[in-house]
């Protein structure tokens, strides 16, 4: 910890406000008065003729040149200075990486924690590390004279600290674009020991397809419950008749998952009557198995009346029930073949979002051959070998911080709403999954 | 100056000296003063629809929400309100209308040195203001990326940027051409005894911005080039996925876009230079320091652009460099605001519209100014960058200072070219408002700025909107004070009372010469010259 008291950033550049704004005070008000003085004393009806034909006045002139070249250089000074402590930040800064996309932010803690507002501790600087994802966005805090661009393909940061609690604006600052003035949160100050338990406290994942739109940024333009935002509300959109026009023409199409993927992917080629084309296409920005969570998620959304007979409508289509791991989705489903119960099961249930079937790596390990091979797992921080059986399934189910994969994160939450039927039913479907 | 002769010709001047019928005598003539009033025509006009944009901008920012219109239209309405009121209006207001208008007469000549030339930039004007105006209709919509085009947003959005950037090297193209064209008419067609310390500092800061706009403008031109080939060709220049650099961009932007602040303020300041001394009745104080001080203003100006860019991620130690730079810039222009104070000094001061103009110019360029200094501290710039104190700042000095001269040279220069008088007091009325009205609007705008809000911001938190009423009421008594002031000056030029040669007591070579002027100015033989432009004991006036 610094031993010195800590200057804020706020005080810092307040210093080079005062002294700018007092030396250009007296500057303005001692040009206004001469001006209005000469204006009244040499007006032409109290002087008819000029008193002199004076054209020039060399020390006059060295005069108004030194003082002025004296007075920029004192306020140059200060504002470097000020400049400086906004650019070194201190030792024991709390490092948060700000995530800037069009329109919204993203912060996330050491702990991998993440969050939408900016958390600080009261009295503990905050050094921001700040990244753009898309184009050029500026991290503004004004009640902390803060500023930074977010620059795409570079990393910059800002630090500050917060003296007394509070909520505090913070602003994109830089143009980006149809709804910049909406990415706007706030930094919320909060006293040290407040901080440590919400930054500990784990996110409660009610909702995983939740969670991806606000991390990609997606609920900074569409809302969840109807309310007009720069574009359409995700409320309702499984399965909706909507109005687009693509390529100048104006169709009528019903959402699907390819529709969702599409729209999500190359947003410009059906744009929705009534809302600008300002979407940014997000290729290559949201990874395969969020995409799919994501479009999961959003088929789900449907209107109250429409539910029922979706359910009974997709017995054969693509499931996208909810992925909420407390509450499994209900299966509703007539078949009676386990294989292909354990599969629904799986997709319903959002396994496929972290775990494939095809071999390859996401945040969890793959499905494929899981069955009846050997698993090396975390155990009590020992690391042992265990035989993938029934009742590995099982644990790893109901209780995945038990027993980790090697080399992955203990990022599963469990599901104990699953029955032993249920996991009988996903165990003959990973029987198949050679 | 006494030499000279006022031929007299036709009572209309050069209106009643056209080589063709009708419109062709104005849309294929040569000579300077028709291609001024055709830019004049076309600046007044544009100037009045960027008027108009700015109303409904502050219209629609009256209180927090959709006031008036979405978010889509606003941002295309403030981008063209920005590249109307830039590129159109104040970049060549002075110098193409009034510079065409006077300065030839100012140095004896009877045209430019290429009047041809001269034609075609106007040509090039015309072609840029109308592909400018086709973008909002054509692509994918108005431009919505603000005036400064920044990437990546603006090689990215879907909107009908690419015809905005074509629209912007054609203006440039016009602009580079007018200057060379000035250069050369300074250089070579000064009349016998029009020494260079006897040319009008009017002139003198025509010349100083002639050469900023020859020197700067190609890098505009290279710069909407390359974002042109980023949108068209995906040139990868400004993407880091493609080894390119957004910040590069706005390097290249502002290596012309901040020494065009000083094309958009140096005539500014040599109409402001002009006026006082006749109004006055003594001649301009430290001539040479003001002839220096354009002149170090268009060398400096040039070596401070990344100022505007000391948020943008660039090194500390630039941002050392050009905040150091840019307050050496500040000198000269502080310079200038002593030398014309110390001018009314023990003069017999009238106050005409003209002056008064010119009296607020003094004002409002100071504080726009030293609000300035603000910008250039590099603490105190991290707070206010890009937020409405900037916007403010450059009202009070592109408008209070550029403006305000614009319409000081309009009350001042077009009885001479018209041969006829305004109203008066309805002419000091309109300014009264007009002052009043632009201090109220651009005030708000600094303190709210102040405050934290940003620029280009559809909506705002509730904090802000007290301020942003006030701003907009601001707006509406300025909008008043224009309508007086342009349909007064306007109504006096087609209806008002014929003037004389020499309505205001002027000493340079315009007054000499009869209004509206003559074609080719002087008659049968060439002025000499004997005095300086400012000797009113020499001239006869005293």
């Amino acid at each position: 910890m610094n031993s010195q008291p800590l200057i804020t950033t706020t005080e810092a550049v307040d210093k080079a406000f005062y002294v700018i704004f007092g030396i250009s005070g007296i500057a303005l008000l001692g040009i206004t008065v001469a001006m209005i003085y000469f204006v009244w004393r040499y007006n032409r009806k109290r002087q008819p003729l000029p008193i002199s034909q004076k054209d020039h006045n060399i020390w006059l002139e060295i005069t108004w040149t030194v003082i002025p070249s004296l007075l920029v250089l004192v306020m140059f000074w200060y504002g470097w200075e000020g400049y400086l402590s906004l650019r070194r930040v201190p030792d024991n800064a709390i490092p948060v990486q700000g995530s800037a996309r069009m329109w919204s932010w993203l912060f996330t803690y050491e702990n991998g924690k993440t969050s939408d507002k900016l958390y600080v501790p009261v009295g503990r600087p905050v050094k921001v590390k700040l990244i753009a994802e898309d184009v050029l966005h500026s991290f503004y805090v004004p009640a902390f004279r803060v500023k930074r661009d977010c620059v795409p393909g570079m990393e910059t940061y800002a630090w500050f600290v917060a003296d007394r609690t509070g909520s505090y604006d913070l602003f994109c600052a830089e143009y980006c674009g149809v709804a910049h003035s909406k990415m706007v949160t706030t930094v919320e100050a909060i006293p040290a020991p407040e901080f440590e338990a919400w930054l500990q406290a784990k996110p409660i994942i009610a909702d995983v397809g939740k969670e991806l739109l606000q991390k990609h940024g997606c609920l900074g333009c569409h809302s969840l419950d109807g309310s007009r935002m720069v574009g359409p509300s995700f409320q309702a959109i499984g399965g909706r008749q909507v109005v687009v026009t693509s390529n100048g023409e104006k169709r009528t199409l019903t959402t699907d998952r390819d529709y969702l993927h599409k729209a999500i992917i190359e947003p410009g080629a059906d744009i929705v009557d009534g809302y600008p084309p300002s979407m940014p296409s997000y290729e290559g920005r949201i990874p395969e198995e969020d995409m799919t969570g994501i479009v999961d998620y959003l088929m789900g959304l449907k209107a109250e009346g429409q539910k029922v007979e979706a359910k009974q409508a997709e017995e054969t289509k693509e499931p996208a029930e909810s992925v909420d791991p407390a509450k499994p989705a209900e299966t509703a489903t007539a078949s009676t073949d386990p294989v292909s119960r354990g599969k629904e099961l799986a997709e319903k249930n959002g396994c496929l979002g972290c775990h494939s079937t095809d071999g390859s790596r996401r945040v969890g390990p793959t499905l494929k051959g899981l069955m009846g091979s050997e698993r090396t797992v975390v155990r009590d921080g020992q690391t042992v070998k265990v035989p993938a059986d029934a009742n590995y399934l099982i644990k790893a189910i109901r209780e995945p911080s038990a027993e980790v994969v090697e080399g992955y994160p203990a990022a599963m939450p469990p599901y104990p709403g699953l029955s032993d039927e249920d996991i009988k039913a996903l165990q003959a479907w990973l029987d198949t999954l050679k | 100056m006494s030499d000279v002769t006022a031929t007299a010709t036709s009572d209309r001047g050069f209106f009643g000296e056209a080589n063709y019928p009708g419109i062709f005598g104005w849309i294929l003539s040569t000579d300077h003063k028709r291609i001024g009033l055709l830019y004049f025509w076309c600046i007044v006009t544009f100037f009045c629809v960027g008027v108009v944009l700015g109303l409904l901008l502050r219209l629609e920012l009256f209180a927090p929400g959709e006031t008036i219109m979405g978010p889509q239209t606003y941002n295309a309405v403030f981008t063209l309100h920005g590249v109307i009121m830039i590129f159109l209006f104040i970049i060549p207001g002075i110098p193409a209308a009034f510079g065409n208008l006077i300065m030839p007469i100012q140095i004896g000549a009877r045209d430019v040195a290429f009047p041809k030339l001269n034609l075609f930039s106007w040509y090039l004007y015309v072609s840029g203001a109308a592909l400018a105006v086709g973008s909002l209709f054509t692509g994918g919509g108005p431009p919505d990326t603000g005036w400064t085009f920044y990437v990546p947003f603006s090689a990215q959005t879907s909107t009908n940027v690419s015809l905005a950037a074509i629209a912007v090297f054609l203006l440039g193209f016009s602009s580079i051409l007018t200057g060379l064209n000035f250069v050369t008419t300074v250089h070579r067609l000064r009349t016998t005894g029009m020494t260079w310390m006897r040319i009008p500092l009017f002139t003198w800061s025509l010349y100083a911005t002639a050469w900023i706009q020859i020197l700067a403008t190609p890098v505009i031109g290279i710069t909407v080039a390359l974002l042109f080939a980023e949108r068209v060709l995906g040139a990868g220049l400004f993407d880091p996925t493609q080894g390119g650099d957004p910040i590069m961009f706005q390097h290249l932007f502002w290596i012309y876009s901040h020494p065009a602040v000083y094309i958009m303020v140096l005539p500014g300041m040599g109409v402001i230079s002009d006026i006082i001394p006749v109004f006055a009745r003594k001649p301009a104080f430290g001539y040479k320091a003001i002839v220096v001080s354009s002149l170090a203003i268009a060398f400096a100006g040039s070596l401070v652009w990344a100022h505007h860019m000391y948020t943008s991620g660039m090194s500390d130690m630039a941002v050392m460099v050009f905040s150091f730079l840019t307050f050496t810039v500040a000198i000269p222009s502080a310079i200038k605001v002593f030398n014309w104070l110390a001018t009314l000094y023990e003069g017999s001061i009238l106050l005409d519209p003209p002056l008064l103009y010119a009296l607020s110019f003094i004002l409002l360029f100071t504080i726009g100014g030293l609000s300035g200094l603000v910008l250039g501290a590099a603490a105190a710039d991290v707070h206010v960058h890009d937020t409405y104190f900037v916007v403010g700042h450059f009202h009070f000095v592109m408008f209070g200072g550029t403006g305000m001269a614009f319409f000081a040279a309009m009350h001042y220069w077009l009885p001479k070219i018209y041969g006829r008088m305004y109203d008066k007091t309805v002419a000091t009325v309109a300014w009264g408002i007009i002052f009043i009205g632009f201090c109220i609007l651009y005030i708000s705008m600094k303190v709210v700025g102040m405050m934290g809000m940003p620029r280009r911001y559809y909506d705002y938190v509730p904090e802000f909107t007290g301020l942003n009423q006030l701003s907009t009421i601001g707006s509406w008594i300025l909008a008043i004070g224009l309508i007086l002031m342009f349909v007064n000056i306007f109504r006096g030029l087609f209806k008002g009372d014929p003037v004389s040669a020499n309505p205001w007591g002027g000493a340079s070579l315009e007054w000499q010469i009869p209004s509206p002027p003559p074609m080719e100015n002087f008659g049968e033989e060439d002025p000499v010259v004997t005095h300086g432009p400012y000797d009113f004991k020499k001239a006869g006036i005293l």
